[in-house]
């Protein structure tokens, strides 16, 4: 030891003179700009999905309702509640939020003696310190835990596939159905928007878990056309996956079809039916689409007969003869609907109600009717020359399609319409080897197709002309003279779209070999008269909405012919209902 | 042969001449909770027992029912002051296993904050060292100055303690802007801080009289007692997993580790204090070499519902008490099956100190189990 | 390190060698050379530091997977021993005389799996757990969550809402009752 050790310590006294390393107000500090503080949360963009509740480690987040908010479509109208007592502020929670509603602030001190204060709803309690700075943690686009990409569907490209009514998309492989349901978030707000509330989640789980046997069982449960559904389903709830809010949304059609498509030929083996003992009761269903086919099914799980009247000589109703086969091959459709067949349910081939049968006897011979019988029958515009040979509806035509027919069609061809029957006649058009135009009379933001649909048309080389109507059609020189208005958007009618309005003197005449009306379709009441059901100002019947249960006891509609021409899965959804209601008519 | 730490001395303890008294488990300065048995004759040392368990237990449980995104929140809290080596190490044992391969400007800024975390972590040692033997202005300097280095990682990540910030595939994000320069300002005020405790704490006779010769590690104890870090290097023992198996980007970067010879608690904290120099110097060498453009995170495709690839991996880095590491075994499932973490000072805080208590006075004891940088909840984990 | 596994795997009988990485190489051991193995490593071939025991629970194969890591300081590596032990009454050699680390660890062991080292010096006293009196904790089949919800209570007025459920019971209560009995009937039926 030396005198340096002990004079050297009182160096220390060098740091009495200097500034201090402390700051004045330590409570009042401001953390940094990306400080992970309190919560805070836009109400307006959460959608309730409770993907926060799921990833959070230690339970801190619970799904509570609040009071002024409902669920609506897409929107579960739940908000997390964050106890601040378990939260430890990693983030994570923002990190995987959808939507980026959540974030935080960089506030991090309140005292309070009151423990309760520290669990709250972010966005809805008002608070004291309520953050009005917009400094804290948000989510970049780079720190989305969430996969934004979808998973592409493998298909032919345009060229190719516009020469062929063969299936152009060939399905996921394994891994990518995995990639594609392991981007999922679980959090079942698709389920809603399901017309047939599909366990969505469960499903895609099933398939990240390999055990695509349950899967089907799954799908089963709410829907018994997966393979068709798989194809050919307009999806509601892509349109409310809550990974769409800020990338692709969850391509659960695909996954569907991807279950279907790995399993259909071991389905009987898969789900034994075992239906419970005969009750000895007999429906009759009119009508063998996929209402008709979804109520047989359900009839025959419940233990009841099952007998459907169809008016063609195969079943299968609008699937069949209003999608055509690059969509919905025809072999797919026929073995979903042999394995519902295949069920005991007795199938009685051309027998149309009104013609071969009256509704009477039908009612008579079973112990309760399911009328469902589609909007088979094209609506027509009050234009002049409907009548004109090479006007064709478009009903009509995709039945031809259906039935293998390939008419030849001429090498232009006008579609007016915007729906998906449009989309659907125009691509079979293109098909046929003829160049296609469509008229619509709104734009493309109004038209009820599909948006992929109608993607793929104008991939194929669709022309779409909008804001253009037909008025008149005549014969000229062998071909037909279309004359078309331009239209203009006007004031929003009642279904919310704006009405379109003509411009005068913007007339012009496209001339064309044949022209397809698929400007909508209509249920055809009339075949049903012997017996009084009541119909509503559009034609449809009118049933109690919740049972589907008509003005005639035992009487039950649904599908088109009670909503009006909508998807298939809208008319699974009542063929479900209607085989439960009438096995609860049946129980008494 | 009986190996010299089963020697056990046979004490008639009915003979009136020993007393026990306890130290702990209340937080005895930095170490964190842990308990000291201690069987005294007069002021000496004839037997310690150590006991754990009163700071944060079961995180591995924890974790196998977690799934792996989930327990990333959870790693951190395995080590207070130095929390980023368990982060880096739980997100580089799930990349190895999953074989995620990270951004190079990832790899940087990963080093960067295990090299700021070291920093922090080794002057509040120095610091509670100190503190141990009543030394409390340097215990006050050193917490200041952690606490400008806590600003820093604030800025950084976005927490002060628990930084949360080493995601598997990557960091959260970006520096903020101006974040080097800051960084710089307080590199050379820590330069400045370790003039000043060389001159106060390292020439003090207070210091030295009882740090000097206390508590000496012989080399041939370091294998049999698995000790790793300052604490191995003060005896002689040249092992560094920075510079003897070179993870991130510590191969591109120029540096020696710090060596001593005599294994007493001065040298070993010479030697951290060497450590804060060190480090101060790697920081410069990243800041100088780190690439300024580029992708910090490679996103995992499948966060909920990852599934790990099964397998099993020991992933090791160099934390500011030794060496620490993470056994991770997958069966494929989104939970791990096992992580076992090995804890750096998991065979000092007990195997050892029980050994080198002896002999020791009830004065010292507490100055030498702050020098074997112990840390409780490394064991309990 | 090759050549170790090839010397090795002379003199005892090793499987399923896994060398994922450069400086380090997994193997599985008997459990009856396990004490061989180990000396063999530590005298031979200069493993003679040992890094960690880990034990993994394997209750679907009603084994223990215990790990022994090894390194070796000239060569730079790490050698990782597997060995397999019953699940039932579990016991293994310990190995509290070469190294001092192993004592903490093998009593560790004791506590969380409940595998025992006979020999070695206070294995049987509490390490972490004091009073505990359920099974050892780190065993696969001691369920965290139910132990603590047993054990502690939760905190009052804790409710939570599944976002489906929430949607269901606010938008579609009929189609969700269709939906219910209709799912409950195909499940029953397909027992």
């Amino acid at each position: 030891m030396s005198l340096k050790d002990i004079i050297s310590p009182f160096y220390a006294w060098k740091r009495a003179f200097e500034k201090p390393y402390t700051i004045k107000d330590p409570v009042n500090r401001k953390a940094a700009d990306l400080y992970r503080g309190f919560h805070t949360n836009d109400i307006e963009k959460c959608i309730g999905c409770g993907s926060c509740e799921e990833i959070c480690q230690n339970e801190a987040i619970d799904m509570v309702e609040v009071a002024e908010l409902v669920a609506t479509k897409g929107n579960s109208g739940l908000k997390p509640l964050i106890d601040y007592g378990r939260c430890c502020w990693c983030a994570l929670c923002v990190d995987i939020c959808p939507t980026t509603s959540l974030g935080m602030s960089n506030d991090y001190t309140w005292l309070s003696e009151d423990p309760e204060v520290y669990r709250f709803v972010p966005g809805i309690d008002e608070l004291p310190w309520a953050n009005e700075s917009e400094k804290g943690y948000k989510r970049g686009d780079e720190s989305w835990l969430v996969n934004g990409e979808r998973e592409k569907m493998p298909e032919q490209e345009a060229d190719e596939r516009k020469n062929t009514f063969d299936e152009f998309q060939d399905g996921y492989t394994d891994e990518q159905a995995i990639i594609e349901a392991n981007r999922c978030l679980d959090c079942g707000i698709c389920v809603q928007a399901c017309p047939t509330h599909m366990d969505i989640p469960q499903y895609i789980k099933a398939i990240r878990d390999g055990k695509l046997d349950e899967g089907l069982r799954i799908m089963f449960q709410t829907n018994p056309m997966v393979e068709a559904c798989g194809r050919i389903c307009t999806a509601k709830c892509e349109t409310v996956c809550a990974v769409g809010h800020e990338g692709k949304p969850i391509a659960i059609r695909w996954l569907k079809r991807y279950i279907g498509d790995k399993t259909y030929d071991r389905k009987d083996e898969i789900i034994d039916l075992k239906p419970k003992p005969a009750s000895g009761k007999k429906v009759g269903i009119i009508g063998g689409g996929p209402a008709g086919l979804t109520a047989a099914y359900y009839l025959r799980t419940l233990g009841h007969d099952a007998v459907i009247y169809e008016m063609h000589d195969k079943l299968g109703g609008m699937l069949k003869w209003g999608i055509p086969d690059y969509r919905l091959p025809a072999d797919v459709l026929q073995r979903e609907i042999d394995y519902i067949i295949r069920q005991d349910v007795e199938v009685k081939y051309n027998t149309k109600v009104g013609k071969d049968i009256m509704l009477e006897d039908i009612h008579k011979e079973n112990d309760a009717v399911f009328v469902c019988i589609g909007a088979q029958l094209g609506t027509e515009m009050p234009i002049e020359g409907l009548d004109t040979e090479g006007v064709l509806s478009g009903v009509g035509f995709l039945e031809k399609i259906g039935k293998g027919e390939r008419p030849d069609l001429g090498k232009d061809v006008v579609v007016v319409g915007g729906g998906n029957t449009a989309m659907d006649c125009c691509r079979s058009s293109v098909r046929l080897g003829s160049d296609v135009k469509v008229v619509y009379r709104r734009t493309e933001k109004e038209m009820p197709a599909d948006e992929i649909e109608i993607i793929e048309a104008k991939e194929e080389g669709v022309d779409i002309q909008i804001l253009t109507s037909p008025v008149k059609i005549e014969k000229k020189d062998g071909r037909l003279a279309i004359e078309c208005i331009k239209m203009e958007l006007g004031e929003p009618d009642k279904s919310g779209r704006r009405r379109p309005e003509p411009v005068k003197g913007s007339e012009y005449t496209i001339i064309a070999d044949t022209c397809i009306m698929a400007v909508g379709q209509k249920v055809e009441p009339e075949i049903m008269k012997d017996l009084d059901i009541k119909l509503t100002r559009w034609g449809t019947f009118e049933v109690n909405t919740d049972t589907l249960k008509s003005n005639q006891d035992t009487i039950y509609a649904g599908g088109d012919c009670e909503t009006g021409p909508d998807d298939a899965i809208r008319a699974i959804a009542a063929g479900k209902k209607a085989a439960y209601f009438i096995d609860k008519q049946f129980k008494g | 042969m009986r190996p010299i730490w089963n020697d056990t001395k046979d004490l008639d303890l009915k003979s009136g001449k020993y007393v026990k008294i306890w130290q702990g488990p209340q937080h005895p300065g930095v170490t964190g909770n842990m308990a000291l048995e201690i069987l005294l004759e007069g002021d000496e040392i004839m037997q310690l027992n150590t006991h754990v368990g009163y700071l944060h237990r079961g995180f591995e449980k924890l974790m196998e029912r977690r799934k792996y995104i989930k327990c990333f929140p959870i790693v951190c809290r395995i080590c207070v002051p130095e929390p980023d080596t368990n982060e880096y190490l739980f997100a580089t044992a799930a990349e190895d296993l999953a074989g995620i391969e990270i951004p190079e400007r990832a790899k940087w800024l990963r080093a960067l904050n295990l090299e700021m975390a070291r920093l922090g972590a080794t002057i509040m040692g120095i610091g509670g060292q100190a503190g141990s033997f009543g030394l409390g202005t340097i215990g006050q300097w050193s917490v200041a100055h952690r606490d400008l280095i806590l600003d820093l990682f604030e800025e950084l990540t976005g927490g002060r303690i628990y930084h949360m910030y080493m995601l598997p595939g990557g960091v959260r994000h970006e520096p903020p802007a101006g974040f080097e320069d800051r960084l710089e300002k307080v590199l050379v005020k820590t330069e400045k801080l370790m003039y000043d405790i060389d001159k106060v704490m390292f020439n003090n006779y207070v210091f030295k009289s009882r740090a000097v010769g206390l508590g000496v590690l012989p080399k041939e104890w370091i294998k049999p007692f698995g000790v790793t870090g300052t604490t191995a290097r003060a005896s002689g023992v040249k092992y560094d997993v920075r510079k003897d198996h070179p993870y991130l980007i510590y191969d591109q970067l120029d540096f020696e580790p710090t060596t001593g010879t005599v294994g007493d608690v001065y040298e070993r904290t010479v030697l951290r204090k060497k450590e804060v120099l060190l480090s101060v110097d790697l920081i410069r060498q990243i800041l100088a070499k780190m690439p300024r453009t580029g992708s910090v995170r490679t996103k995992i495709p499948d966060i909920l519902h990852w599934k790990v690839p099964a397998g099993e991996t020991y992933v090791k880095a160099e934390s500011g008490r030794g060496e620490y590491g993470y056994y991770m075994v997958s069966d494929g499932s989104e939970y791990p099956r096992r992580v076992h973490v090995r804890g750096a000072s998991y065979t000092h805080a007990m195997a050892l100190l029980e050994k080198m208590a002896e002999g020791v006075t009830n004065a010292d004891i507490f100055g030498l189990m702050v020098s074997l940088q112990t840390c409780p909840p490394e064991i309990e984990r | 390190m090759k050549d170790m596994i090839e010397r090795l795997a002379s003199k005892f009988n090793i499987k399923d060698i896994n060398e994922h990485k450069s400086n380090q190489v997994f193997f599985t051991a008997e459990k009856i050379d396990i004490e061989g193995v180990i000396l063999y490593l530590k005298e031979f071939e200069k493993y003679d530091q040992l890094t960690m025991i880990s034990c993994v629970d394997y209750i679907e194969d009603g084994k223990f997977q215990l790990t022994y890591l090894l390194r070796n300081y000239d060569l730079n590596n790490d050698a990782c021993i597997r060995v397999y032990i019953d699940r039932e009454n579990p016991t293994m050699t310990s190995i509290n005389e070469l190294w001092a680390a192993a004592r903490v660890y093998e009593r560790e062991l004791k506590e969380m799996f409940g595998i025992d080292f006979p020999g070695c010096p206070r294995v049987d006293d509490p390490f972490v757990l004091e009073g505990w009196d359920t099974i050892p904790p780190m065993r696969k089949d001691f369920d965290t969550k139910k132990y603590s919800e047993e054990t502690y209570f939760p905190r009052e007025g804790r409710t939570k809402k599944d976002p489906t459920e929430q949607m269901a019971e606010k938008m579609y209560p009929v189609e969700e009752e269709v939906k219910k009995s209709i799912t409950k009937v195909f499940r029953d039926n397909s027992k």
